[in-house]
């Protein structure tokens, strides 16, 4: 008898742990999802773990650019020979652009004063011109070609480059009140003690049409000029 | 004029900060010339794998100072023959065809007739693209009856940008102030806005040089009741950059 309620005891026990275990308490579900989804992770279907992007920035590498020195800017000074207006002085600006080691273009302006003609001076009072009308004021654009380039040795350690050139071109001449189309042509020698700075001396004639003292003639105007320009 | 060039003695910081252009000598060896020409006598070499620093340029040639401080001018022919730093080959636009072809900048000067009186003047032009530029020029005209100058901007097209010979058309406006001559009887200054259309062609010669000519056909929109129509041949001589 003792042992028929021992067993019946341990049967009801055995049956009470059983159903324990086997009820669906909620947080024995959760604790079961928890694993099943660390089981999952370690599986091969999952998708591989990334790779490290490594942040470097590409080095922009920059090539410096090279100044262009070919330009030329300057004035100059000296005396032109008016023709029937006597020698007077001379002042102007020029602009150089170098196109190649040979070829340069050249833009001037200038301007000067004409004098009086002999007529007017040996007339007394008769005045051909007025004051006004003898302001004489070109342009030119020309093109220059070094013809002699070469090198000036002053002393024993100082040696510059320098060019003899020759240069023609065409612009435009107001004297006596009218605008004449006028060809000028000459030639000159640069030299340049640095490599920014030119010396000039230039020799040129502006050759114009002009009925200034009545009738028609070919007015050839000398000028010898000495100037200085910077390179940029 | 003094103030500019007292300016240019003194370098500014700008100048002094200029990063200059480091090429390798590939070659078996770069020639220092002692001026920016081809006759002037080579004092330097620079060895193969040596650098130079490039000081300036003029137009085909460069000044360079050495790695010992020697400096000297070498020829962009020759200078296309070394390299960049990284390696690459250093790249000289030397003018030829296909600069004629691509460039960025035009300019030269011309002479012709406008409605009979003598004409001279320059152009500049803006590539903004093979075929199209961009002009502005400025002309000025001596005539029997009057003087005058004009002013213009206007655009070009360029049929054929690489072929030696090529036709173009210009269409453009611009202002003219035109002189009478102080022979008429009321001479009186005046200007006028002036519209033109031209077809002409451009030849190329060597290096950067090319001639161009072209008729122009200009409207002038005077103050009266008829407007004027003169027209223009001009024929030029011309470089590109």
């Amino acid at each position: 008898m003792e042992i028929r309620i021992r067993l019946l005891l341990l049967s009801i026990a055995l049956a009470a742990c059983s159903g324990c275990a086997s009820m669906h308490w909620p947080w024995h579900h959760q604790k079961t999802d928890d694993a099943s989804a660390s089981a999952g992770s370690s599986d091969a279907d999952a998708p591989p773990p990334s790779v490290i992007e490594p942040q470097v920035e590409r080095r922009k590498v920059t090539v410096p650019t090279i100044r262009a020195k070919n330009i030329e800017l300057g004035a100059y000074y000296g005396e032109i020979s008016i023709q029937d207006f006597g020698a007077q002085p001379v002042a102007g600006v020029r602009f150089d652009y170098h196109i190649s080691e040979d070829l340069f273009a050249e833009a001037t302006y200038g301007r000067a004063k004409g004098g009086r003609t002999s007529f007017e001076e040996l007339s007394g009072n008769v005045q051909l011109l007025s004051d006004a009308e003898r302001r004489f004021t070109y342009y030119n654009l020309s093109l220059g070609y070094n013809l002699l380039p070469g090198e000036v040795f002053i002393g024993r350690n100082l040696a510059m480059t320098s060019a003899l050139y020759m240069i023609g071109g065409i612009g435009n001449v107001t004297f006596a009140g009218e605008h004449n189309f006028a060809v000028n042509f000459g030639a000159g020698f640069r030299v340049l003690p640095t490599d920014w700075l030119a010396l000039h001396i230039d020799v040129q004639d502006l050759v114009f049409k002009s009925n200034d003292i009545g009738f028609y003639q070919l007015k050839n105007n000398l000028q010898a000029t000495i100037g200085a320009t910077v390179f940029f | 004029m003094v103030a500019l060039w007292a300016a240019s003695l003194v370098p500014s910081p700008a100048r002094a900060a200029h990063v200059l252009l480091q090429l390798f000598v590939s070659q078996p060896y770069l020639e220092l010339h002692t001026g920016p020409g081809r006759g002037y006598p080579v004092t330097q070499v620079v060895a193969r794998g040596e650098s130079v620093d490039v000081l300036f340029r003029r137009t085909d040639w460069f000044k360079v100072r050495t790695e010992r401080g020697v400096e000297g001018w070498a020829s962009a022919r020759e200078l296309t023959k070394a390299t960049l730093a990284d390696g690459t080959p250093f790249h000289v636009d030397l003018g030829d065809l296909a600069g004629f072809q691509t460039h960025h900048w035009e300019s030269g000067v011309y002479a012709g007739a406008y409605a009979g009186a003598t004409l001279f003047g320059g152009w500049g032009a803006l590539s903004i693209t093979d075929n199209l530029k961009l002009e502005v020029g400025l002309s000025q005209y001596i005539g029997n009856v009057s003087d005058g100058y004009i002013a213009d901007i206007g655009l070009a097209h360029v049929f054929m940008p690489e072929w030696r010979f090529s036709p173009l058309v210009d269409l453009g406006t611009g202002v003219e102030w035109v002189e009478p001559k102080a022979t008429l009887a009321t001479p009186v200054d005046r200007t006028d806005q002036v519209g033109y259309v031209g077809v002409g062609g451009r030849l190329y010669l060597a290096r950067r040089f090319f001639m161009r000519g072209e008729y122009r056909q200009y409207v002038v929109f005077t103050k009266t009741n008829a407007n004027e129509v003169n027209g223009e041949w001009r024929f030029g001589f011309a470089f590109f950059y």
